[in-house]
């Protein structure tokens, strides 16, 4: 493993691979600083551009913007209250507070320490569980496969946010619009009502502009009129001291593994994380009231966590090829680009790529936090941009980026399509989260689960009969009546 | 504040994804049985469909009590408070100029009605003119960006990533 760790330094820091990196991680802070625009949608918009790249430079690229705009989300959460992506939500009601209290530097400092500190935390559970993990689901036979693709997506709807039905609909929607085109087992184009666009299905990377981009996009110029208050930053007290770092170790620590765990749980990131560590910091605080006062332990307990999910996320995608949050859905995509099958088999078939992956994480982590230090201050005047500028311009990248696909018109008119449809769906709080796990796993599972049949002519019964299998089936039916079963504890009660 | 969807979208969404499902269970039906294997390709739309359908009924359902009860929808976008320095209002007007000269854009670029970079540069020009209200220095910037865009991105798609960009020759 040490070998293989060092080796992938060695990987990474070659000039263009670094670059990559640094440029990601440069690109995700700046976008995740920016009201309106997501590490989504960046990440989205940059997937036509990695057909050209080396899948490592590829993949170095998505991770450091991965990481940057998670942690970036913490500028505009603290200097505006408004998070810059979902994971920031939590920092808003200290951060904010503090901000507007006169110490905006103090604000961003801890964040950006606590989101570096999570950040490592969760490399070491990288480094630690992927292995063994990927060892483990090499065991996994098709039934295990598909009982794990359904267990990721009830999770996923049952802890988004609105109803769980909603969530349902989302990811059950996903699926079938993934069912359109060639199917692989049998060699026929199937449900393509007759229209040849559709013999190759609806592509990934058109639902996925439409759904995080053109759905925000909408959203944000429908809010375009939307005024902020101007809040003048300065770098006072940006560093966090060793005694800030020991006054906040249990914090610091408690928040990291809650956010990594909750990371490794299939489809479930960052806000979940970032709400999760915070409550519990609150609840076992000795001064509760002072959350969302503009506390600092409610600062370093969302950024840690939220940054700390990142880690966690990467472990089921690594190891199982399931997405561990949204944004591992476009890591899977440019994985696939490349050809490359993420999974179990991906320590055997690309060691080097998956090392650096891992260690490309690392180090994006400590070059978000130079750039976060020596840049916030500037990076907070990207806040103030107006929309009416930055929109058109996105809107041209996804038209042009969807367009590259396949140097055809139609994927643009799909991704225009499920831009409207991911909007509606939005307001009517329809989680998009489920939608797209669906989408993406949705190919696997029924592969999965008619290869399985076909070994056993037929029979079901080992799905419900094999440990592993019955287990995520268990934990799946558990997930799908807990509300019932809350609410009738909470009548007994 | 927790916002509440209004109940109208939320039937008009679950009426349209009603149809859809039932237009991929009917499509199903042109799904030739499985040969070598037992399950076949067409049972997996099948009850994915079924059970889509199902949800939209629930939603369709407890929307339509929600109307019948009188509740008011709190619109998802409803942040505004000074104190906190965050005010959105909603402009509809903005995302329907948006949409007609999107729609616009594209379908000039299909017809190949003149160069990527110059059809580029007019969608962007206008667009940005008509979110920024048509003032005077935003039209100066507009112009900027929309140049720089349109042939900006002609140069780097078909030149570094050998994209083959919509030409004019409609």
């Amino acid at each position: 493993m040490l070998g293989s760790l060092i080796d992938s330094f060695a990987l990474i820091l070659a000039p263009l691979a670094f670059f990559m990196l640094f440029l990601g991680t440069f690109l995700g802070v700046t976008v995740g600083a920016v009201p309106g625009l997501s590490g989504s949608m960046l990440i989205a918009l940059t997937l036509p551009l990695t057909y050209y790249m080396t899948p490592l430079n590829a993949v170095l690229l998505l991770i450091g913007m991965y990481v940057g705009s998670i942690a970036g989300g913490l500028i505009s959460a603290t200097l505006l209250r408004m998070p810059g992506t979902a994971a920031a939500v939590m920092t808003t009601f200290d951060g904010y507070p503090m901000a507007r209290s006169g110490r905006p530097g103090r604000a961003l400092g801890l964040g950006i320490m606590a989101s570096l500190i999570g950040g490592l935390v969760s490399w070491v559970s990288l480094i630690a569980l992927a292995e063994p993990l990927s060892r483990w689901a090499m065991q996994f036979g098709p039934f295990e496969y598909f009982s794990l693709v359904m267990m990721a997506l009830v999770l996923m709807a049952s802890v988004s946010q609105g109803s769980m039905v909603k969530g349902l609909l989302s990811g059950f929607l996903g699926i079938l619009i993934a069912m359109p085109g060639v199917d692989l087992s049998a060699g026929q184009p199937r449900l393509t009502w007759d229209w040849y666009m559709l013999n190759s299905g609806l592509k990934l990377l058109p639902v996925l502009l439409g759904v995080f981009v053109v759905s925000q996009i909408i959203k944000d110029i429908l809010e375009i009129d939307q005024k902020f208050t101007r809040l003048e930053m300065n770098n006072s007290g940006i560093l966090m001291t060793l005694r800030d770092i020991r006054r906040q170790a249990g914090n610091l620590v408690r928040s990291s593994v809650i956010g990594t765990v909750i990371g490794i749980l299939p489809g479930v990131g960052a806000n979940i994380g970032s709400l999760v560590a915070y409550t519990t910091a609150k609840n076992m605080s000795a001064t509760p009231e002072k959350f969302g006062t503009g506390h600092e332990d409610g600062i370093v307990a969302s950024e840690t966590a939220n940054n700390a999910t990142v880690g966690g996320a990467l472990i089921p995608l690594i190891a199982m090829g399931i997405p561990g949050s949204v944004i591992d859905v476009f890591l899977i995509s440019a994985l696939m680009i490349h050809s490359i099958q993420p999974g179990p088999l991906l320590f055997t078939n690309n060691p080097d790529l998956v090392w650096a992956m891992m260690t490309g994480f690392l180090v994006a982590n400590v070059l978000m936090f130079a750039i976060m230090v020596l840049s916030a201050r500037y990076l907070s005047r990207l806040m103030y941009v107006p929309r009416s500028y930055v929109m058109p311009v996105v809107t041209t990248f996804c038209i042009v980026g969807a367009y590259a696909l396949d140097n055809t018109m139609w994927d643009v008119w799909v991704m225009l399509g499920f831009g409207v449809l991911g909007f509606f769906m939005t307001r009517a709080q329809i989680p998009l989260g489920p939608f797209i796990i669906g989408f993406i796993l949705a190919p696997l599972a029924e592969q999965k689960l008619r290869t399985g049949l076909m070994a056993t002519a037929g029979d079901f019964t080992p799905m419900f009969t094999r440990p592993i299998s019955a287990t995520f089936l268990a934990i799946t039916v558990i997930l799908l009546f807990w509300p019932l079963i809350n609410d009738w504890r909470r009548g007994r009660s | 504040m927790q916002s509440r969807p209004d109940p109208v979208l939320d039937i008009a969404l679950a009426v349209f994804l009603i149809a859809i499902a039932a237009a991929f269970l009917w499509e199903t039906r042109n799904i030739p049985p499985g040969i070598f294997e037992p399950l076949g390709s067409a049972p997996v739309p099948q009850a994915t469909a079924s059970v889509l359908i199902l949800l939209c009924l629930a939603v369709l359902l407890r929307a339509l009590m929600r109307l019948r009860r009188g509740d008011d929808p709190v619109p998802p976008s409803h942040t505004e408070s000074k104190d906190d320095g965050v005010v959105a209002p909603e402009n509809p007007l903005a995302v329907i100029a948006t949409g007609i000269l999107t729609v616009a854009y594209v379908l000039a670029l299909s017809a190949r009605v003149a160069d990527f970079a110059l059809v580029t540069t007019v969608f962007l020009f206008a667009l940005i003119a008509i979110l920024a209200r048509f003032e005077r220095r935003a039209l100066v910037l507009a112009a900027i960006i929309a140049v720089a865009m349109g042939y900006g991105c002609q140069y780097v798609f078909t030149e570094i990533f050998v994209v083959d960009l919509p030409s004019g020759q409609g």
